[in-house]
C-alpha cells in the first residue's frame, strides 16, 4: 500500500480503531466497568453520527432518543415474537432507521433553525406516543424484555464478549461515516452550515443533501440503539424520551462540532459521567446544563476543538499577498490543461461567434416595485462586460435572476442557447456558469484548499460520496481533483494559503479565494458581484490584472458589477447602465463613462442645452 | 362546555405564546427556556399566595415583575457573550438554560409538586346544558387581558415602539437613539412578565412541577407556530385554537391523542402554511 | 488533516482513563480476610440499594435511602447483626440502563451480600432481570408490577408493596364497602406502567362480579384536564369512580367531575394518590367523596404511638424541618423493610452465605420493626418457599379533619 493511501485511510481508520482498543482494554477492568464501557462506546458511536448532522451540517435535532428506541425496539421484535436471528433483526433496525431519517427529513429539511427543531421534537414525541400506545406490540409502558444476542448459536451473554461484539460491530458501522466525513460530502455538509447561497451556487443541492446526512445518522443511531439494547434487558418508551435527545445533544456540541471525534470523545467522555460521579447524582443534571452553557459561551466549536487548536492557532490575517503575474499566468494555463480531470461538461452551443449568455427581456417586481425591468443583454463568448449604476438601480436582483436565486416574472434567460428557465441553482454550475457575491461568501471554516474544492462542481450527493470514497482510498481521480484546486490557487497567488482557515484571509485575498473558487470549474462565464470593492487600489489593480489573465488564458466570459468605475472601465470592454431597473445605456466601456444619459442618473445633471 | 374549557386552557397557552413571540420579534431569539419562567411564574404564585399567604391580587402584580427580572437577568448575563455567536448556538444555549432552571427548582423543592388554590371559588354556572366554573371564567379572561395588553404595550407604547425599530433594523434603531442592549433587556423582561403571567394562572389548574415548564414550552411554542412566529395577534389566537384542539381531540378521539393532536397541527401548519395563520413580513433571503 | 500522531494518542488517552477511572473506583471496601460470601467482613455487612434519587420520582428514592439510614444507624447502636454493623450504599437508578449499571457495580464491583430494589416499574425490572441470574439477595420494596415477580426466582423477596393482582382486588373492595349497590363503575387509568397493570387486574375482576356496567377510560401521564373521560362518566351516570394514577392526577379529575356533571360519584384511589397534597387540590367539597387504599397501618400524621414516635427520628434526621409531603409511603417503607432484612440476616446466624439468607427469608413468620427494637409503621411480613410476598395486607383510608387517615382493612 503506497504511503499515501496510508496517509489517506489513517484517520478514516482511526475512529473505527480506537474503539475497537477501548473495547480490547476494556476487557482488563471487572464486569461492571466493561458494561459501563460498552455504554461508552455506544454513545460514542451516538457522537459520531451526531457529529455529521448537528456539528457539521449544524442542524438541531431532538430525534436521537427516537431513533435509539427505533433501533432497540425494531431489533427486539422480531427476535420476541418471530424467532428472527438477530444480525438480520440488526440489519432491519438499522434500515428502518433509514426510513425514519428519510420520513422525517424529506418534509423537514424545508426548515432551518427553530422551526426544524420543533418538527425533530414532533417527531420524537409521537414515535415515542406510539411506541407506548401498541402495547400488544411493544408492551407499552411497561416495556418489553430483550433476550441476549445471539450470533451463529453463540450467546453474548456476559459483559465481555459483548464487549467485544459492541466494539466490533461499532467499529464497523462508524466506517462509513468517518469516510464521509473526512472526504468532500463532509465538506460539503460544513458548506452549507457556511454559507447555504454559496454552496447551492456551486451545486450543492442542500436539501438532499441535509436528507442524506439525517439518513445517515439516523441508520447508525438506530443501529447503536439495537446493539446496546440487549444490555438493558428492559426496553420501555421512557428510555429514549426527549431527555435523551437533549442529551446526546451535548455530545458533539461539548465534544467538539468540526470532526468526527469530537462527537465521539464527547459522547464516549460525557456518558460515563453519570457513572463515575454517582455521589453527585443529584446535581449532574444541572452540571450538565452549566457545562453546555459554558462551552457555548467560551468554546463555540467545542472543548476538545478548543484543547486542540491551542497549539494550532490560525495566522493573523495578512494584508495581502504579494502576487508575481508570471507564475500566476503559467498556473493559469496549467489549469487550463490540467490532466487527468475532466471538467463537467457543458451543454449548449460553443464557439466564438455564439453568445455565452443571453437575457431576453426579464422582468421581476416585488409588489409595486419593479426591480428588474424589461432588461435585455448579450455576453459574446469570452466577452468582458460591466454592469453599473447608483443603488438599488436592480444590479444585484439582475443577478440572482441569472444565477436562479431569483425567478422571473417575465423573459427569459439563456446559457449558451440553453433555457435556464426551469434550472435550480445548482445545476447551473454543471452548465457553466459560476458567480461571486457581494459580501465575500468564502466558506469561512473550510480551508482554501477546500473552499476551491467545492468550486470544482460535481458536488451532488452521489458525487460527492463516491468522491468521498475516491478520497479515503486516494485514488488518482480525487488527487487529480486536489492539484487542479491546488493550481487555481496558485493561479490566484494563493497557493501558499491552501490550508490556511479562509477566515484567516485579509479581504482581499478573500476576493480572490472567490475568483479561484469560481474558475477551478473552467466555466464559460462568471458572474462578479463588486469583486473589489472594499479593497484597497493597489489590490484592486493585482485583481484587475488577475481577472484579465484568466479571462485572456482560458476564455473566461464575466460579467461584473462595480460601484468602482476607474476599475470597471480598465477592465470590461462593455458597460451596461441601469437605473430603475431599466438598462438605459450600453456601450464601449469608456464611452460610458460621458454619456449624458448616465451621468443624469449618477448626478442629476441638468442637461446641457 | 368542551370548548369552554378548551378555551380556558387556551386562553394560558396564549399568554405564553405572546412571551415567546414577544422575545423573538425583538431580538430574533426563540427562547426556549420560556416554560421554566412559567414555572417560576407557578412557584411564584406558590410563594406568594400559600407560603406567605398575602392572596392572589399581590400575586398578579409581584410575580410578573419578578420573571420579567428573572428573565431579564437571564438575557443580560448569559446570553448577552453567545448572542454575538450563531443562531444555533443561542437556541441550543436556550434549550439547556430552561433545562438548568426547572433543575434548580427541583434541587430547591424536592417534592412531586406544590398545590396552590382557586383565586375564585363556588358553584359553578348554570347555562343551559352547559357548566361554567368561575374559574375557567377568571382564568380565561385574566388571561385574555393580559394578553391585550400585552399586545397594546408592544404594538402603540413608546416602549413598544423602540422594540420594533429594534426587531425592524437594529442599526436604524441604535442610530436613533435606542440602545440595542437595553433594548434587548427590556424585550426580555416583557417577555419574561407574560410567562410569569401565565405561571400565575397556571398554578391552581396544573400545580407547580417541572412538567410545567415542559408543557408550557411545548403549547407555547406550538401555538405561536400556528400564528404566525412572527406575529402577536397570531400568538393569542394560536392559543387559544391548540387549546380547543386539544381538548377537542382527548374528547372525541383519546387521550393520547391530545398531545398528538397539538403535533399534528403544529406539523399541518409547518407544511401548508409556513408563515402562519396571521403572516406578517415576508423575508428576503439573499 | 488529522495528525496521526494525535490520533494515537488520543486512542492510549482514552484506554488510559478507562483504566484509571476503573482503578479509582475499584478498591474494595473493608479487609478481604476468610469471607464464605461477598460483601461480608468480620465486623461488617455490606447492604447495596437501588433507587431514584433525582427527577420526577426523587420522591421515593430520596426518602428509601435516607430511611434505611435511620433504621441502621439505630441498629448499629443498639450493637448490629449478631456481632457485625450493617452499611448501606445506595446508588441511583431510574432507566433499565441504569438500573442494571447500578446493580451491576453493588454486585459485581462493591461486592455488596444482599441487594434492596427501591425503585419501581421498568427501572426495577431491569433490575430483577439481572438478580435472577446474579443470584444474590434481593429485596423489592416499593415495585408493583407483574414483571418483576415473573418468573420466579429462589432469591427475590417482595416487601411491603403487594402485587397489583392485590391492591387492584382491595380498590374494588374499598368501593364496593362504600356503595354497595353500586351498578355502575367507572375506571380512569393512567397509560403509563403501573396504572396499567392495575387495569389489567381491576377490569376482569369487576367484569367477574358480575351484573354491573363498566366504562373504562384513560388519560396520558401527568393530564390535567379530565373533560372529556369525566364527561363519558356522567353521561353514564356512574356511582363509582375507581381512580388508577398519581396524586396530581386523581386530585384533578375529582376536582372538576362536579363541573363535568359528575356530581354524586364516590371516587376510589390507589396508594399513590393517597397523599395530604391531594387534599388542596381536590378542595373542600370533594373531601366526603373520596377513599383509597394505603399499604401501612397508620397514615404517616396520625398520632397512633409507633407512627409519632417514629416521626420524631425523621424530625431528627432532617434537623427540625421535614420537606413538605414527608414522611410518605416511601418514608415508611424504607425504615420498616431495612428492619425486617435486619431480622432475616440475623435469623440467618453468624455464618453467613446466600444460601443461608434465603433459607431465613424463606421462613419469617410475622416480622416486624419492633422485633429489633424499631416502630411497627408497616405491616408484618410473612414469606414461604413458594409465595415470596411478605406483606399481603391492605389499609383502606379516608380523610377525615383534613388528614387522610387508615380506618381498616381494605378486605
Amino acid at each position: 500500500m503506497s504511503r499515501g493511501r496510508l496517509r489517506a485511510l489513517g484517520p478514516i481508520l482511526a475512529p473505527s480503531g480506537s474503539l475497537l482498543a477501548v473495547a480490547i482494554v476494556g476487557l482488563l477492568l471487572d464486569t461492571y466497568w466493561q458494561y459501563v464501557m460498552a455504554i461508552s462506546i455506544s454513545a460514542a458511536v451516538i457522537g459520531g453520527a451526531l457529529a455529521m448532522l448537528v456539528g457539521y451540517a449544524r442542524c438541531i435535532t431532538l430525534t436521537t432518543g427516537a431513533m435509539l428506541a427505533i433501533g432497540a425496539y425494531a431489533s427486539t421484535l422480531p427476535v420476541v415474537h418471530a424467532g428472527v436471528p438477530f444480525l438480520a433483526a440488526l440489519l432491519f433496525a438499522t434500515a428502518l432507521g433509514a426510513v425514519a431519517g428519510l420520513v422525517l427529513a424529506i418534509p423537514g429539511v424545508r426548515f432551518r433553525s427553530h422551526n426544524l427543531a420543533m418538527i425533530t421534537f414532533v417527531f420524537q414525541a409521537v414515535v415515542i406516543i406510539i411506541l407506548r400506545e401498541s402495547k400488544t406490540l411493544t408492551g407499552g409502558a411497561e416495556g418489553i424484555h430483550v433476550p441476549p444476542p445471539v450470533i451463529f448459536g453463540l450467546s453474548f451473554s456476559n459483559d465481555a464478549n459483548f464487549l467485544l461484539l459492541c466494539g466490533a460491530l461499532f467499529a464497523l458501522v462508524i466506517l462509513p461515516i468517518a469516510v464521509l466525513l473526512a472526504g468532500p460530502f463532509g465538506k460539503n455538509l460544513r458548506a452549507i452550515a457556511a454559507n447555504e447561497n454559496a454552496a447551492r451556487a456551486f451545486g450543492i443541492d442542500v436539501r438532499r443533501y441535509l436528507i442524506a446526512a439525517f439518513t445517515w445518522s439516523s441508520a447508525v443511531i438506530a443501529f447503536a440503539g439495537a446493539v446496546s439494547a440487549p444490555r438493558f434487558r428492559i426496553i420501555d418508551p421512557d428510555s429514549y424520551g426527549l431527555m435523551t435527545s437533549i442529551f446526546t445533544l451535548t455530545y458533539p456540541i461539548i465534544g467538539g462540532m468540526g470532526s468526527i471525534w469530537g462527537g465521539l470523545v464527547g459522547g464516549g467522555v460525557l456518558r460515563l459521567f453519570p457513572e463515575l460521579l454517582r455521589p453527585l447524582a443529584d446535581y449532574i443534571d444541572l452540571a450538565f446544563c452549566v457545562l453546555v452553557v459554558g462551552t457555548l459561551t467560551f468554546f463555540p466549536d467545542g472543548l476538545a476543538s478548543a484543547v486542540w487548536t491551542v497549539g494550532r492557532r490560525g495566522r493573523k490575517p495578512s494584508t495581502g499577498s504579494a502576487a508575481i503575474p508570471g507564475v500566476a499566468v503559467a498556473r493559469i494555463a496549467e489549469l487550463s490543461s490540467a490532466t487527468g480531470f475532466a471538467p463537467p461538461t457543458h451543454g449548449g452551443r460553443h464557439g466564438a461567434d455564439a453568445p455565452v449568455l443571453t437575457i431576453e427581456s426579464v422582468s421581476r417586481s416585488y409588489g409595486a416595485l419593479r426591480a428588474v425591468d424589461g432588461v435585455s443583454l448579450s455576453i459574446a463568448s469570452g466577452a468582458l462586460h460591466g454592469l453599473m449604476g447608483p443603488n438599488g438601480a436592480g444590479k444585484t436582483t439582475l443577478f440572482n435572476l441569472v444565477s436562479g436565486f431569483v425567478r422571473a416574472d417575465r423573459g427569459r434567460v439563456l446559457l449558451s442557447g440553453v433555457s435556464l428557465e426551469n434550472v435550480p441553482i445548482e445545476r447551473r454550475i454543471g452548465l457553466g456558469m459560476t458567480r461571486t457575491f457581494q459580501h465575500a461568501a468564502t466558506f469561512q471554516r473550510l480551508s482554501c484548499l477546500d473552499n476551491v474544492m467545492i468550486g470544482l462542481g460535481r458536488n451532488t450527493v452521489f458525487e460527492g460520496t463516491s468522491r468521498s470514497i475516491a478520497a479515503a482510498l486516494d485514488r488518482e481521480s480525487f488527487r487529480a481533483e486536489r492539484r487542479t484546486a491546488l493550481s487555481a490557487l496558485a493561479a490566484v497567488g494563493l497557493g501558499a494559503r491552501a490550508d490556511d482557515m479562509a477566515s484567516a484571509l485579509s479581504l482581499g485575498d478573500q476576493r480572490r479565494l472567490e475568483i479561484a473558487r469560481a474558475i477551478a470549474s473552467r466555466p464559460r462565464i462568471i458572474l462578479l458581484d463588486e469583486p473589489v470593492s472594499g479593497v484597497s487600489a493597489e489590490e484592486a489593480h493585482r485583481l484587475r490584472e488577475l481577472l484579465l489573465a484568466v479571462n485572456r488564458e482560458l476564455g473566461i466570459a464575466m460579467v461584473v458589477i462595480e460601484h468602482n468605475i476607474r476599475f470597471l472601465v480598465s477592465l470590461c470592454d462593455r458597460i451596461s447602465v441601469m437605473s430603475e431597473g431599466k438598462v438605459i445605456a450600453e456601450g464601449d466601456a469608456a464611452a460610458m463613462v460621458d454619456d449624458p444619459r448616465v451621468r443624469k442618473v449618477y448626478f442629476g445633471e441638468r442637461e446641457v442645452a | 362546555m368542551i370548548v369552554v374549557g378548551g378555551l380556558k386552557v387556551g386562553a394560558i397557552y396564549s399568554l405564553a405564546a405572546l412571551g415567546i413571540v414577544v422575545i423573538y420579534k425583538a431580538t430574533r431569539v426563540v427562547n426556549f427556556a420560556h416554560g421554566a419562567f412559567v414555572l417560576a411564574g407557578a412557584y411564584a404564585t406558590y410563594g406568594v399566595v400559600e407560603a406567605v399567604g398575602l392572596g392572589y391580587w399581590p400575586a398578579y402584580a409581584i410575580v410578573p415583575l419578578a420573571t420579567g427580572v428573572l428573565a431579564a437577568a437571564v438575557e443580560m448575563i448569559v446570553l448577552r457573550p453567545i448572542r454575538r455567536a450563531d443562531i444555533f448556538a443561542l437556541i441550543t444555549s436556550t434549550i439547556f438554560i430552561g433545562i438548568g432552571l426547572s433543575e434548580i427548582y427541583r434541587l430547591v423543592q424536592n417534592t412531586e409538586m406544590l398545590g396552590v388554590r382557586n383565586p375564585v371559588s363556588g358553584r359553578p354556572i348554570f347555562i343551559g346544558d352547559v357548566i361554567i366554573t368561575k374559574e375557567q371564567i377568571w382564568v380565561f379572561g385574566g388571561a385574555l387581558l393580559s394578553s391585550l395588553i400585552g399586545l397594546a404595550i408592544f404594538g402603540y407604547a413608546p416602549l413598544g415602539r423602540g422594540l420594533r425599530a429594534l426587531a425592524a433594523n437594529p442599526r436604524g434603531a441604535v442610530l436613533c437613539g435606542y440602545s440595542i442592549d437595553g433594548m434587548n433587556a427590556m424585550a426580555w423582561f416583557l417577555g419574561g412578565a407574560l410567562a410569569g403571567l401565565a405561571g400565575v394562572f397556571a398554578a391552581p389548574s396544573s400545580g407547580v412541577s417541572p412538567e410545567l415548564a415542559v408543557s408550557m414550552i411545548t403549547a407555547g411554542f406550538v401555538a405561536a407556530v400556528i400564528g404566525g412566529f412572527d406575529s402577536l395577534r397570531g400568538a393569542l389566537f394560536g392559543g387559544l385554537i391548540l387549546g380547543v384542539a386539544q381538548t377537542l381531540a382527548a374528547a372525541y378521539i383519546s387521550s393520547a391523542t391530545a398531545n398528538a393532536a397539538s403535533f399534528l397541527l403544529l406539523f399541518v401548519v409547518l407544511m401548508w402554511r409556513p408563515e402562519g395563520l396571521f403572516p406578517e413580513a415576508k423575508i428576503r433571503d439573499v | 488533516m488529522v495528525d496521526k500522531k494525535l490520533v494515537h494518542r488520543r486512542t492510549i488517552l482514552r484506554g488510559a482513563a478507562g483504566l484509571a477511572a476503573a482503578g479509582l473506583v475499584g478498591t474494595k471496601p473493608g479487609s478481604a480476610l476468610a469471607q464464605s460470601a461477598q460483601g461480608v467482613t468480620d465486623d461488617e455487612i455490606l447492604i447495596g440499594a437501588l433507587g431514584q434519587l433525582n427527577g420526577p420520582f426523587a420522591f421515593i428514592g430520596v426518602p428509601g435511602r435516607d430511611n434505611m439510614q435511620i433504621a441502621i444507624d439505630k441498629l448499629n447502636a443498639a450493637g448490629g447483626i449478631n456481632g457485625r454493623k450493617l452499611k448501606l450504599l445506595f446508588e441511583q437508578a431510574s432507566t433499565p440502563a441504569e438500573s442494571v449499571a447500578a446493580a451491576k457495580k453493588l454486585v459485581e464491583d462493591n461486592k455488596v451480600f444482599v441487594l434492596v430494589i427501591a425503585t419501581g416499574s421498568t427501572g426495577a425490572a431491569a433490575a430483577a432481570d439481572y438478580v435472577r441470574a446474579a443470584k444474590i439477595p434481593t429485596y423489592n420494596t416499593v415495585g408493583a408490577t407483574p414483571i418483576i415477580r415473573n418468573p420466579f426466582a429462589r432469591n427475590v423477596f417482595h416487601g411491603t408493596i403487594p402485587p397489583a393482582s392485590i391492591t387492584g382486588q382491595a380498590l374494588i373492595d374499598i368501593g364496593f364497602q362504600a356503595v354497595p349497590k353500586a351498578r355502575k363503575v367507572g375506571v380512569l387509568a393512567g397509560t403509563y406502567a403501573f396504572p396499567q397493570s392495575h387495569l389489567a387486574e381491576v377490569k376482569p375482576r369487576l367484569e367477574k362480579r358480575g351484573g354491573l356496567e363498566v366504562v373504562v377510560e384513560q388519560f396520558d401521564a401527568a393530564a390535567t384536564d379530565y373533560t372529556a373521560q369525566l364527561v363519558s362518566f356522567a353521561r353514564h351516570q356512574v356511582e363509582l369512580v375507581i381512580i388508577l394514577g398519581s396524586f396530581k392526577e386523581a386530585g384533578f379529575a375529582i376536582k372538576q367531575a362536579p363541573e363535568k356533571g359528575l356530581t354524586d360519584a364516590i371516587f376510589v384511589v390507589d396508594g399513590s394518590a393517597v397523599n395530604n397534597a391531594i387534599i388542596p387540590i381536590i378542595g373542600p367539597d370533594n373531601i366526603k367523596k373520596v377513599r383509597g387504599y394505603f399499604n401501612a397501618p397508620y397514615f404517616p400524621t396520625q398520632d397512633d404511638p409507633p407512627m409519632a414516635g417514629y416521626r420524631h427520628l425523621l424530625i431528627e434526621k432532617y434537623n427540625g424541618t421535614l420537606p413538605q409531603g414527608r414522611p410518605n409511603i416511601y418514608d415508611l417503607i424504607g425504615y420498616g423493610s431495612a428492619y425486617v432484612l435486619a431480622e432475616v440476616l440475623k435469623k440467618a446466624g453468624r455464618n453467613l452465605s446466600w444460601d443461608a439468607v434465603i433459607g431465613a427469608w424463606e421462613t419469617i413468620v410475622n416480622a416486624k420493626p419492633s422485633d429489633l427494637g424499631g416502630y411497627d409503621i408497616i405491616f408484618p411480613e410473612t414469606v414461604t418457599p413458594t409465595d415470596h410476598q411478605g406483606n399481603k395486607k391492605v389499609a383502606s383510608a379516608q380523610i377525615i379533619n383534613g388528614s387522610w387517615r387508615v380506618v381498616g382493612l381494605a378486605s
